[in-house]
Order: structure tokens, then sequence, then C-alpha cells
């Protein structure tokens, strides 16, 4: 322990003294080695007097899919995708590795830095250079972030953190043609997410003392407002406006065209006829929901406008701006409305009826809301349960029924929609009254 | 013989008198009725020393589409895709019946006419007013066709005459908007669906003698450039073009979008030079035509897929470029359509045409599905030529034939294509190759 902490701080100055000289704006990325000590994060048990299980470490580089990101790119699929954009290889590429790997350029990356390491730490965390230091000597938590620690634990930061590659920012886009090529479609919902990478975390006492309490819930609408904001940023992305006849193709629902014939419904969110192809609006199907009783006024703005904005793809792109700046806005103001709303546990109740509701619906039968309702759920039945809003026994109840939700899905595309209706009604039944 | 010509026309009461062509049919359509007496086209079994069958109404009536193809309108399907539509029914929709029927005007119907015979013997040999009488009097074909009988004899007439329902034109189009409703993608190919309708004639000696002989090699090259250059029509017209951000999508090839996710099916293609991710004008007839008009005028080959290669890249530009290149592809398939309908289709023609056409499946360069179900159709084109012609013994064509049903199990169902499978069955084919 002491050895370690010795190792790790005599590290770190070495580092620290060139980084006097010419400090850069950002923390320099020390590497998962600064981290991944036994005593440190990298404990199989709890290291004494730690306030966090220490295991951190182990969970990332067993289980977490982050540590492999890197290692995919020299899998042959990576291979002939880069081939397929005209690479050379995946590995070596930054179009890949601004998400595959913690991607900092050569002068934010120290000596034990590892580009393999994949999303390592820092990947998230930021840069440690700035901070190690504090956060070893048992700084408090918002002095950490006061030295540049990324607040991973604030639901709007942790939305921009993740989206920042699981949807896209102004600097990296999964475009239709690297899709095309071959990659894997994104599916993202901020809880859910969190909850099965594993986290690495766990909420206890020692938790919510340092960085106070958030709930699933709370995460879940501030997540899906995010997402739509950056939607809406990436639509008024003058890189991403339409080339020739090509539109962005990423912006669309997926199987809005990847699907098989005869799958028309007429949609009730859209009001698009049949043969025409709609903008991915799992997100704004979800924040209406949620913005239905935290703000009911923009609720109301941002289902208007998004109905416009579906609407405007069949006219011009000016339309399509416009509609989408409208959106954004709207998705704006309820990223700040969530992120100060105290949700109830009438709140969650209520969401969970609506979601349920939306999903049993054979009227909206769309996988994209499927798929959202699903992850959705997952949130905020587990707020319930971590609120005490359902005994033991109903959260089990619950937990069993979401079971039968997650059966309904065939592939990670693919919905058996009678399924599904049957196994949401089955959770509502354990929501009692 | 004649006494049965005579018992028609007094069944009908419609001696006319000869008129010149009608180009453009305007004349009276009389009912599947007037067709189908025992003694005329309604036998039962083929007459024997008729100068034809005799049976075709029955055959019609039997075991064609053509004659389901009202009926099939009142299916819940079709009801179905009514409504996503807007429409009431399909029945009395002009936009179905145009396709699903004879669907000519209210004035121009015969009292026997029936909107409910689908697409019935005038819908495609034309209204029978003026040319029924010297038909049933025994005439010369041509004396009928020059009275108003539709040629569907010859290959650019009968290319232009299905394909306007098969694909499209500037009256009836299966847009992408009827599509997305529900209705089934309409795969193409003048000399397969010819056979497969199936087909109420047979080249008897008498056929031969009176419409001249027929070469099914002739018959899928003159169709493919029909196809080509209609397709450009419909590019062409104002109907069809962009709106704002939104695409007429029914130009485009089917698995363009319609593909699983799971596959990684991206590869880089000569013929087209797109980019991953994007969707492409269907090609697949163009890229068969291609083969075709390098044994006539390799010179319209080349500016045919010169000009393809830059229709593909124009979509990513603008509309106008895209109509341009259209316009030029068109001008190639349109000047191809009578060298392609002169030209005498040889043995040579057979094993050069077969060879590009394996060729092109086997380097991987157009292995999309609706690539390789065009490529099947001409292959069993081809086969049908040998035989007919007379260029493979017995033996060699039952091979062939027997490596054709791979090919075919490979394309059945566009949603269940695997490129491996078909290029398997590609090989197959080729090893029992006669040449």
């Amino acid at each position: 322990m002491t050895r370690f902490i010795f190792a790790t701080i005599a590290l770190l100055f070495a580092a620290g003294t060139a980084l006097a000289q010419t400090e850069p704006p950002l923390g320099v990325h020390l590497g998962v080695a600064s981290c991944g000590g036994s005593s440190c994060h990298g404990s199989v048990e709890r290291p004494a007097n730690s306030p966090v299980a220490g295991n951190e470490y182990l969970i990332w580089s067993q289980r977490d899919k982050h540590r492999n990101a890197y290692n995919v790119l020299l899998q042959d699929r990576a291979i002939k995708m880069a081939r397929a954009l005209g690479l050379p290889d995946a590995a070596s590429q930054k179009v890949c590795l601004d998400c595959h790997a913690d991607n900092v350029p050569a002068d934010l990356r120290g000596r034990q830095f590892q580009i393999s390491d994949g999303i390592g730490c820092e990947g998230c965390h930021g840069g440690a250079s700035r901070w190690l230091g504090s956060h070893i000597a048992g700084a408090t938590h918002q002095q950490n972030i006061a030295a540049g620690l990324y607040p991973t634990d604030q639901p709007i930061a942790r939305a921009e953190k993740c989206l920042s590659c699981h949807y896209g920012d102004a600097t990296k886009f999964l475009d239709h043609r690297i899709y095309g090529a071959g990659h894997p479609r994104l599916t993202f919902e901020l809880d859910t997410f969190t909850a099965i990478q594993p986290a690495h975390f766990t909420v206890d006492q020692g938790y919510v003392q340092r960085k106070g309490r958030v709930t699933d819930v709370q995460v879940w609408a501030v997540g899906q407002a995010i997402a739509l904001v950056r939607r809406m940023d990436a639509v008024l992305d003058p890189k991403h406006a339409p080339k020739g006849l090509w539109p962005e193709f990423s912006f669309f629902d997926c199987q809005s065209c990847h699907h098989e014939y005869g799958a028309y419904a007429k949609p009730t969110t859209t009001g698009l006829g049949p043969g025409t192809v709609k903008f991915n609006d799992a997100n704004e199907v979800m924040l209406r929901v949620a913005a239905a009783r935290v703000a009911p006024g923009v609720a109301n703005q941002l289902s208007t406008h998004m109905l416009a904005l579906h609407q405007a793809t069949q006219s011009d792109w000016g339309s399509v701006q416009r509609e989408a700046a409208a959106v954004k806005a709207a998705a704006q103001s309820l990223v700040n409305e969530f992120a100060n709303h105290d949700f109830t546990d009438a709140d969650m109740r209520a969401f969970t009826s609506a979601l349920i509701a939306m999903g049993a619906s054979n009227l909206d039968s769309e996988f994209s809301h499927d798929e959202q309702i699903t992850m959705g759920l997952e949130a905020v039945t587990t707020g319930l349960k971590s609120s005490g809003g359902v005994s033991e026994q109903q959260g089990a109840a619950i937990t069993n029924a979401m079971g039968a939700v997650y059966g309904a899905f065939t592939s990670e595309k693919g919905i058996r929609q009678d399924a599904f209706a049957k196994a949401l009604a089955d959770l509502q039944r354990t929501m009692g009254r | 013989m004649i006494w049965r010509g005579i018992a028609c026309a007094a069944l009908l009461g419609l001696a006319a008198p000869a008129v010149a062509q009608v180009p453009n049919d305007t004349t009276n359509h009389v009912g599947v009725h007037s067709c189908a007496g025992n003694n005329c086209h309604g036998a039962i079994q083929p007459v024997g020393n008729a100068r034809v069958q005799q049976n075709e109404y029955f055959v019609w009536s039997q075991k064609d589409k053509h004659s389901k193809a009202y009926a099939v309108l009142k299916d819940p399907r079709s009801l179905r895709i009514a409504k996503n539509l807007g429409l009431a029914d399909a029945e009395h929709s002009s936009v179905c019946l145009d396709c699903h029927t004879d669907n000519v005007p209210p004035e121009r119907r015969g009292p026997q006419f029936q909107l409910s015979d689908g697409v019935a013997c005038e819908a495609c040999h034309g209204g029978a007013q003026f040319w029924l009488g010297t038909h049933v009097s025994g005439v010369d074909h041509k004396v009928n066709i020059a009275a108003g009988l539709y040629p569907t004899d010859q290959p650019e007439a009968r290319a232009e005459k299905c394909l306007s329902c098969h694909l499209g034109n500037d009256k009836r189009f299966v847009i992408h908007k009827i599509m997305g409703a529900g209705h089934p993608p309409t795969p193409f190919e003048v000399d397969t669906y010819t056979a497969i309708e199936p087909a109420h004639f047979i080249v008897s000696p008498s056929y031969i003698q009176r419409k001249g002989k027929p070469n099914d090699m002739q018959m899928w090259a003159v169709g493919q450039a029909v196809d080509v250059k209609l397709r450009m029509d419909l590019i062409l017209d104002p109907k069809n073009a962009p709106q704002g951000v939104n695409f007429e999508l029914s130009l485009f090839d089917c698995q363009s979008c319609h593909h699983s996710m799971a596959d990684l099916q991206w590869q880089a293609r000569t013929s087209t030079g797109l980019p991953p991710g994007r969707i492409k004008f269907y090609d697949a007839t163009a890229t068969m035509l291609r083969v075709a008009a390098q044994q006539v005028a390799p010179d319209l080959a080349k500016a045919l897929h010169d000009h393809m290669l830059a229709l593909h890249a124009a979509a990513g530009e603008n509309w106008d470029a895209v109509k341009r290149e259209a316009s030029a592809v068109r001008d190639a398939a349109q000047k191809l359509i009578p060298q392609l309908a002169a030209h005498d289709f040889t043995k040579d023609d057979a094993k050069a045409m077969t060879t590009a056409i394996i060729a092109s499946a086997l380097d991987g360069d157009n292995l999309d599905y609706s690539g390789a179900q065009q490529q099947v159709m001409a292959l069993e084109s081809i086969v049908v030529a040998m035989k007919g012609l007379g260029f493979a013994d017995d033996r060699q064509i039952a091979a062939l034939n027997d490596a054709m049903n791979p090919l075919f199990d490979a394309v059945q169902d566009d949603q269940k294509y695997r490129p491996d499978a078909y290029t398997a069955a590609v090989k197959g084919f080729k090893a029992k190759l006669p040449m």
C-alpha cells in the first residue's frame, strides 16, 4: 500500500516536473497504470479506509467493453470496414481512435499512457495530471473536480461525456458512410448503459455523502434531453447538410429503411405517409413523457416542433434546420428543468404507466421507440426500487416482469410485438394501484 | 377453319372495316368474351391442326396471374395498401386499376367488357374493335397489325407493352409511397416473364411462318434496352424529381436500403464507384444491357458504362447532373434498341454473353440481389435460346437446366439472398457449359 502510493507519487512527480514548464491547458493523460494499482482502484477487496470498493480497475478490465474498444479495431470486421472506407486499417486512424481509445494528442499522453488500453480511466474521468495528487492525498470530491476531475456523477456532465461518442459531437460523428461500411448501429440510454457498463461504483452512504444522491429517473430524463440536443446539433451542423440528393442518413430511424417489406403501420408520431423515411425521434418521444409532468408547456412546444420537423423532411433543408433549432431549444430548456426537478415516486409511477401504455399500444410499433421504452422502464423502475417507492416484494416482481420485456426482443433489431405488449401489461400489474 | 372464324364474328356481330395501324390504342375494347369462344381461343385442349393452340383463353384464365390482377385488389392486403394510401378501397381507384385491369375509359368499353376480367386479352393485344373482323376472317398477321392488333411478337413492342406496367411510365408508376403502403416489388425481365406468364403461344412452324423465328437472347437484349430507356424516362419525368430533401425512392435499388444491418455486405464496385452508406439507382438492367451491347455496338456499351457511372456519381451532386447523365444513358439505350432488334444473335454471342455474365457474377462487382436476379434471368434466356436454335444437344441442355435450378433458388427471396450461395450456384452452372 505505502509502497504503491509512493511509487505513484514518484511517478507523478516525474511527470509533474516535466509539466511545470510547458503545461498544456488540459491535464495530461497519465495512463491506466496510474489508477490500477492494487492499493488504489486495482484491488480485489476494499482497501482499508477507502471510500470506494477499490475494484474499479478490475471491473473495467474484466467486464467493461470500454476496455476492448481499441482491441476490436484490430479484428477482421474493423479491418474490412476500414478498407471499405479507403483506409489502410482501423487501429491507426483518427476517425476510429477518437471513440475507440482515449485519443488525446501526443503532448497530452504521459509516459505510461497506452493507446491500446482503449477507453481507459481518463477517457471519461479526464487527464489526471492536475488532480491525481490531490485525489490520492484525500481531497474532497469537489476539490478533485475543481482540479480537473470530470464530474461523471452529475447527470448533465455524464450525459455530455457519454454521448460525445455514443451519439457524436462536432468533432466526432458516426455518419452513414461509416455505418454503410459495416459499423454496428449505435443505441444509447444513459441510465441503462451506466448500469450495464457495468458501473464500477455503488451508490452507498459514502457515495451519497460525497456526491449527493443522483436518481436513476433523473439520469434517464437528462440523458434523453441531452441526446436530443446532440441530435439537433448534428442536424444543424453544416458538415451534415445534404450532399446532392443525399441527406445524412444516420439522422433517420435505421428501421425506417432497413426493414423487410410490408412492415408499414401508420405512424402516430410523425404524420408521414407510407414510403417516407423518418427522423429518429425516439429520444423526443421519451422526452415528451418526462416533460409532460415536469414542464407541460415545453412538452407541447417540443411535440409541435418535432412534428413540424418530420413534415419539413418532405420539403427543404432550410425548414428542417428551422425546426431542428426549435426542437433543440425545447430540449435545452428541458435539460435545466430536469436537472433541477426533484423527481417523486408519483412522477416515476406516472412515467412507468405512460411508457407501458405507449409500448403496448399497437398504434406505435416502431422498434426504436420500443427499445427506448424498455430502457426507460428499466431506469424508472430502478429509481422506484431505490427510492423505496415500491416494496421489496414488489421490486422483485418488477424485476421479474422486466425480464419478460427484454425477452420480447429477438435480436438487437427485432422484437415480437405481441410478446412485448403482453410483457408490458404484466409489468403494469406489478405496479399495483 | 374458316367456319370457326365466321362463328366468332357472328357471335360478336362486329365485322369492322380495316383501318390503318393505330399507334396509340384509342379503339373500343370489346371484352374477353369476344375472344374466348371454344372454337376461337377458348378450347380446353390444344387443337391439333390449327395455326394456334386455340387454348389461349384457357391458359390465361387458369394459369396466368393477369386474369387475377383485378381480383387481387379485393384481398385484405390490397385493402390495407389502399387504406395506407388514404383511399377508400383499391378496386375503384384508378391508381390501382391502371395496371390491375384493362382500365380503358368507360366510353371505350364494349357491351361485353368487364373491368373484373383483370389484365385481359385486349390490355396487351389492343382494343379489337377494328381488327377482330379481319382477324377472324383469317388474314395475314401483318394485316391484323395494320388494323390495330398490337404486335406483341416483336421484341421492342412487347417490351414496351409489358414494361408499361411492370416498370411504369409517365402515366403509371409504382412510386415509393405505394411500395411503402405495402405493394410488393416489381422485378421484370421480358423473356423470362413471357415464359413464366405462362406464354399462351408456342413457336410452331406456323408461328415462324407468320411471325418469324423468335430468339430468346434477342428478346432479352431488346427488353433490357427498353427497360433502361424507360427507367431513364422515369428519372427525367418532372413528377419524379426530388421535392426538397425528399426524392423518389422507387428509382433506386430496393436492397440498397432494405437489407439486414447484420451483414457486412458493402464492397467497392467498379460499376458504381459509390462509397459505403449511399443508395444506388437501380442499375441491374443497365449492367445486363452492357453485356448485350458489347456484342452489337461496343462503343455504345462503353457510353452506357461511362454514363451509368456518372449517373451514380451525379446523385451526390445535384438533380441537373442526374438528368444530364440519365439523358445520355437514355440515348445509348435508345440507339441500342434497333441494333439489338436487327442483330442475329448467334452461338458466338451466346458464348460471349454467358462468359461476361458469369465473370461479372464471380468477380464480385455485381453481387447485389437485383444484379443476381437479372443475371439468372439472362442465363435462362440464353439457355432457352441455345436450345431453340440448336446450339447445344439435348443432354447439354438438360445439364444446363439442372444447373439453373440452384441459381433460381439463390435468388428466389430477396430477403434471404446470400451472395456466397449465389456465386456457388454460378460456379455450378459454369461447370456445365458445353462451350
